[in-house]
This record gives C-alpha cells, sequence and structure tokens, in this order.
C-alpha cells in the first residue's frame, strides 16, 4: 500500500512562505554585513571627504531597521536605528572619518548582524 | 424551573444570538484590494503573504510611481505604503492620491520606521488616515487594516445610496420618468446648448385623453398602469443617447428633443400618437385603451433662437399646442410657434393631426 502525502493546510503553506522568506532576510543579513564591513573599510580610508559613506550608512541602515522589524529581529532593528541616527548626525555636521558614534554603531550592528546569522544558520541546522 | 431562572437564560441565548450575529456580521469581509508600497523586496513579499492569507486581495508596487500606474489601472481600497523610499517617497504618493480625482476613497495606512509623534502628524498631514511603525505586531497592523476595511466599506455602502438617492430625487417613483424637478434644472441647459451652437430644440408636452374619467372609471391602479404603459411607449420611440421625458402633473409629461426641428418634433408626435392608440394596456382592470393629446413646440437656430425663447416662453407654447390638441377632441398633434420667435405653425394636413 502507497503512502498517501497530506496535502498541507493553507495556514502550513503561508507558515512555509514566512519561514523562506525569514531565510532570505537572514542570507540578505549576510551579504549586507559583508556590504557595511567594506564600508567601514572605506571610511577608514576617506579622510578628506567621508559624505558618501555617511549617505549609504544613513540609506542601507533605514532599510536594514525595515526589515528586521518587520521579520521580528529586534536587536539588529535598534543597532541599526543607531548607526542611522549616527550617520544623519555626521552628516549634518560634516564630520570626519573618525566619528566615534559611528563607528559604535557601525561595529555594533556588523558584530550583531554577525551574530544573528550564526544563531539563525544554528537554528536552521 | 424557577422564573427568574427562566429569564436569565432568555437572556443569555438572546446574547448568545446577538454574538452569532455580531460575528457572522464581522465574518461576511467584502472584497479588497491592498496595495503595498515598499522599496524593499522582502518586506513587501511578507506583507504580502501576511494580507493574503487575512483575505485580501494584494497588489505591490516597489515605488510611488509604480504605485500610481497601479491604482489608475485598477481600483485599490487600502494603499498600505513605506514612508521613505528612493524617487516619490511615501509622503508624496499620499498627497498624490489625495489630489487625484478618484471614483472612490483610498484609505492610506503608512507604514514606516519613524516613529516619534511629529512623524505621526506629518504623515497625517500628508493625508494618511492611519499610521503605523514597523515596530508594531503583526496584529496590530492586521488590526488597522481591519479598521480600514470597514471604513472602506461604509464609504462604499455610502456612496451608493447617495448614488441611489440623487438617482430617486430626480426620478418619478411610479414610471420611472424623470420628475419636474430635473426637468426644471435641465431644460434651461438643454435650452442655453441649444442656443450656444445654434442648434434647434424641441419640445413636446403630453396628456392623456379623459385621464380622469379612466381613473373614476377603472381605478387608480389602472390608470397608473396607463401612465407607465404611456411612459414605456414613449421611451420606444425617442432616441436614448439625447431625448429624455419628464413627468410634470397627473397625466402630463414632457418630452424634450435635443437638435430636433419642429418637423422632425412634429414626426416623433405622431409616432408617439399613433403608438399610444395602437394597442389596449393590460391593467389590472383588464386591457383599456388610450390615447392622448400632444402639443409640439420647437426653437431653430434660422428664428434668431438667441432672443426667441426663455423655458418658460417654451412650456407656454408647447401648452398652447397641448390645449389645441384637446379642443380637436383629443388623440391630436398640434404644433404652435415661441412667442418672439419667428417660428411659423407648421400644418399637416390629414389624419388627426390638428394644426394651430
Amino acid at each position: 500500500m502507497g503512502s498517501i502525502k497530506r496535502r498541507p493546510r493553507k495556514s502550513e503553506a503561508v507558515e512555509d512562505g514566512f519561514e523562506n522568506l525569514r531565510h532570505a532576510f537572514h542570507a540578505r543579513l549576510e551579504s549586507e554585513r559583508v556590504h557595511l564591513v567594506s564600508l567601514s573599510a572605506a571610511l577608514a580610508r576617506a579622510e578628506e571627504n567621508p559624505a558618501w559613506i555617511f549617505d549609504d550608512l544613513q540609506f542601507r541602515a533605514h532599510r536594514l531597521q525595515g526589515g528586521a522589524l518587520i521579520f521580528e529581529v529586534t536587536d539588529v532593528a535598534k543597532a541599526a536605528h543607531a548607526l542611522e541616527e549616527a550617520a544623519v548626525c555626521a552628516a549634518k555636521a560634516r564630520a570626519g572619518n573618525t566619528d566615534e558614534k559611528v563607528w559604535e554603531a557601525l561595529v555594533t550592528l556588523v558584530r550583531l548582524m554577525g551574530d544573528t546569522r550564526a544563531a539563525a544558520a544554528v537554528a536552521q541546522v | 424551573m424557577r422564573p427568574e431562572r427562566k429569564s436569565n437564560a432568555l437572556e443569555d441565548s438572546s446574547a448568545d444570538l446577538n454574538d452569532t450575529i455580531l460575528s457572522q456580521r464581522l465574518e461576511a469581509r467584502s472584497p479588497c484590494r491592498v496595495l503595498v508600497v515598499d522599496d524593499d523586496d522582502l518586506v513587501r513579499a511578507r506583507l504580502t503573504a501576511l494580507l493574503r492569507m487575512a483575505e485580501y486581495e494584494v497588489e505591490s508596487a516597489a515605488c510611488g510611481e509604480d504605485a500610481l500606474r497601479i491604482m489608475s489601472a485598477k481600483h485599490c481600497q487600502i494603499l498600505l505604503t513605506d514612508w521613505q523610499m528612493p524617487d516619490m517617497d511615501g509622503l508624496s504618493l499620499c498627497r498624490l492620491v489625495r489630489t487625484a480625482r478618484a471614483d472612490s476613497y483610498v484609505y492610506v495606512l503608512m507604514l514606516s520606521v519613524r516613529d516619534s509623534k511629529q512623524d505621526l502628524l506629518t504623515g497625517l498631514a500628508a493625508g494618511a488616515d492611519d499610521y503605523v511603525t514597523k515596530s508594531a505586531p503583526v496584529e496590530e497592523i492586521l488590526a488597522r487594516m481591519e479598521v480600514a476595511r470597514r471604513i472602506t466599506h461604509v464609504e462604499k455602502s455610502l456612496r451608493s445610496s447617495n448614488r441611489e438617492n440623487r438617482r430617486l430625487s430626480v426620478t418619478d417613483a411610479l414610471t420611472g420618468a424623470y420628475n419636474l424637478r430635473y426637468l426644471m434644472k435641465n431644460l434651461p441647459r438643454e435650452l442655453a446648448r441649444s442656443q450656444r451652437y445654434g442648434h434647434p430644440l424641441a419640445l413636446l408636452s403630453c396628456d392623456i385623453d379623459r385621464f380622469k374619467h379612466i381613473n373614476d372609471g377603472f381605478g387608480h391602479e389602472a390608470g397608473n398602469d396607463l401612465l407607465q404603459a404611456l411612459v414605456a411607449r414613449s421611451e420606444s420611440c425617442i432616441r436614448k443617447s439625447s431625448d429624455w421625458l419628464a413627468r410634470v402633473g397627473g397625466d402630463e409629461f414632457l418630452i424634450v428633443l435635443p437638435e430636433t426641428d419642429v418637423i422632425g418634433a412634429e414626426r416623433v408626435a405622431e409616432k408617439l400618437r399613433k403608438i399610444f392608440a395602437r394597442t389596449p394596456v393590460p391593467t389590472h382592470a383588464g386591457a383599456i385603451n388610450f390615447t392622448a393629446s400632444i402639443g409640439i413646440t420647437a426653437v431653430e437656430p434660422q428664428h434668431d433662437i438667441k432672443s426667441a425663447a426663455n423655458v418658460d416662453d417654451l412650456l407656454r407654447a408647447a401648452d398652447r399646442g397641448l390645449y389645441a390638441s384637446k379642443k380637436l377632441g383629443g388623440n391630436h398633434a398640434t404644433a404652435s410657434g415661441v412667442i418672439g420667435s419667428a417660428l411659423k405653425v407648421k400644418s399637416k394636413k390629414g389624419g388627426n393631426n390638428g394644426i394651430n
């Protein structure tokens, strides 16, 4: 007698859909983390005019915050918010590449994203 | 069972019934299309999945321009939009939606990471109906969407009842023809249009012969049947796109024929006179024959229509024609010129066509 495959219920299918989206978001966290690391390297080098880096940081942090809130990764959302605010202030103040608040927020966020990604990978296994 | 217990039991069952009715009302969801706008594809996908699970029909757009394109192609009752997006942000989108002429209301729910009081006020000032932060739990977002759905549903019902009220306010309930209010509003417009473009305009005044006798002899219901038959038969003889008729008294009707000169009007009047008399009307009191008298008038460009007529002149001339038809014994159509215009009274020999 052959096995009968149970058809997933609608709510289960939706949950699976959510899970797939959550995985996609965690994958994006990793690519964003890599990008932020390269931006931090660029910031370290940009002694003259780091304004475009602040703008980019602001944009990425804002986007990250939105996604993290929707996918309920609240600590990343908070850290991204802190980086967005620091980048906005630094851009307004025409700060140099050693702005402490930007560095602190950037390092915190990158570290947190790494931890979150690792935790998600463990959970997936 | 003691009486008070019984009464409590009855109250409980009626409460259950009310709860059931309430829950049925809440469950009876009207179809509702939501447009989700967010530049982040994952956020868009997550919101879309959530809303579809909550039985919304969902469209999505990555930017304000796409959102406007979708909204111009299909009506979305609810717009769920992010604030910060490249190019057109949510505030600008919201303002554009509010200034656009739409057939029905679009409920805007702004969803943003911005969570200060000032941000909320800015969002509402731009035209959003509600504002929710992305940090809100999913249940709250869905609850606010339900509010939006209820409000759009109420708006739709109000709009449709307004439309119906407007229709009823200009319609005669018995016959479905326009009423006097419609005539007094729209006849001056027709006249002004004919004067502006130099086009003719004709008017027929129509009245059932010996209607009082019919009412007295066969009863009001039979009389009502005749009035309905007169309207139905008249409508079959006039152009649906431009001509119209209004009931202006008990059994008196006016038929407005734009871009029709007196010869054309006479032709229509003759057609009407014949079709009224041709076959008996089935009524509550059995089949009844009826005839009608018709007065015809028209203003025509070659007769200096700018100075020729006002609405009162036109109505008076049609009435004169009707009166002349009555004097000839009814079942006549008589043309009468408008005072002040050079329109000559047309005469047509033969048949039952009486000429004033």
